[in-house]
């Protein structure tokens, strides 16, 4: 966690545009979570020509987060995700549906650690997660 | 019932580790949360390579994501979490950073 989904045309996007988009979304995740960069992952699913897309969109941005943060930065952050993805792609952002679904940040081991809640982090839990990076 | 949707990067988990990985997810769920191994539900999503990124950067991360039958103490889900996480280390060679292990609620419909 946190993990994106992007459901994309076939062929739609060069690498680079997915590694900008990877970045960008990683950037922006972390600049207004905190969380580890380490920690974002971004995964582009393409939908093979003819077939019906996955979430009834062309393009659709499908996150799932931690549980815990307010509706206001929930909304700011689907915002900003969706606006790098218009930047990167040249797709206007208004055909760029998107949600953010979340669960209990205890349901999830990362690292080798249970996630603590949002805003729980505290420097120890950075400290082992750089630990656990850098073995 | 239990289910495991399994999210791996093209290369990183040879094809012929699959079913023993998925038979280890079912004795292990079972073996805590009790129900038939025969009745676990395992899918692999594979993403091609340059498709999934991790820090920015191309990935090496599997995520398995379960979902088990609501209600379960916190104990037992940690329980099973890291008993996951150690067997597919063990199998698999990765790294604690290199996996994902999540044990949610199933939803009720």
């Amino acid at each position: 966690m946190p993990y994106y989904r992007c459901i994309i045309p076939k062929d739609a996007l060069s690498f680079e545009q997915r590694q900008d988009i990877a970045r960008a979304f990683t950037d922006i995740h972390c600049d207004s979570t905190g969380a580890p960069r380490s920690f974002v992952s971004v995964a582009f699913f393409e939908t093979p020509d003819g077939e019906q897309p996955e979430l009834g969109s062309e393009y659709y941005l499908d996150g799932g987060n931690r549980a815990g943060r307010s509706e206001e930065v929930k909304q700011q952050l689907l915002a900003d995700l969706t606006q790098a993805f218009s930047d990167v792609s040249g797709v206007p952002a208004e055909q760029i549906p998107g949600r953010i679904r979340e669960n209990p940040a205890s349901w999830t081991m990362e690292g080798g650690f249970v996630l603590p809640e949002p805003g729980q982090e505290g420097p120890e839990w950075y400290a082992e997660v750089a630990a656990a990076a850098a073995d | 019932m239990i289910t495991f949707n399994c999210t791996i990067q093209e290369g990183i988990i040879p094809d012929d580790l699959r079913p023993a990985l998925a038979s280890e997810l079912a004795r292990i769920s079972t073996g805590i949360l009790g129900g038939d191994p025969a009745e676990v539900s395992v899918q692999w999503i594979e993403v091609p390579h340059g498709f999934g990124f991790r820090g920015g950067e191309l990935s090496t991360t599997s995520a398995v994501r379960g979902e088990i039958p609501p209600g379960c103490e916190q104990e037992t889900r940690v329980l099973l979490m890291h008993a996951i996480q150690d067997r597919w280390m063990e199998l698999t060679g990765c790294t604690t950073a290199e996996l994902v292990v999540s044990a949610r609620d199933r939803r009720e419909t």
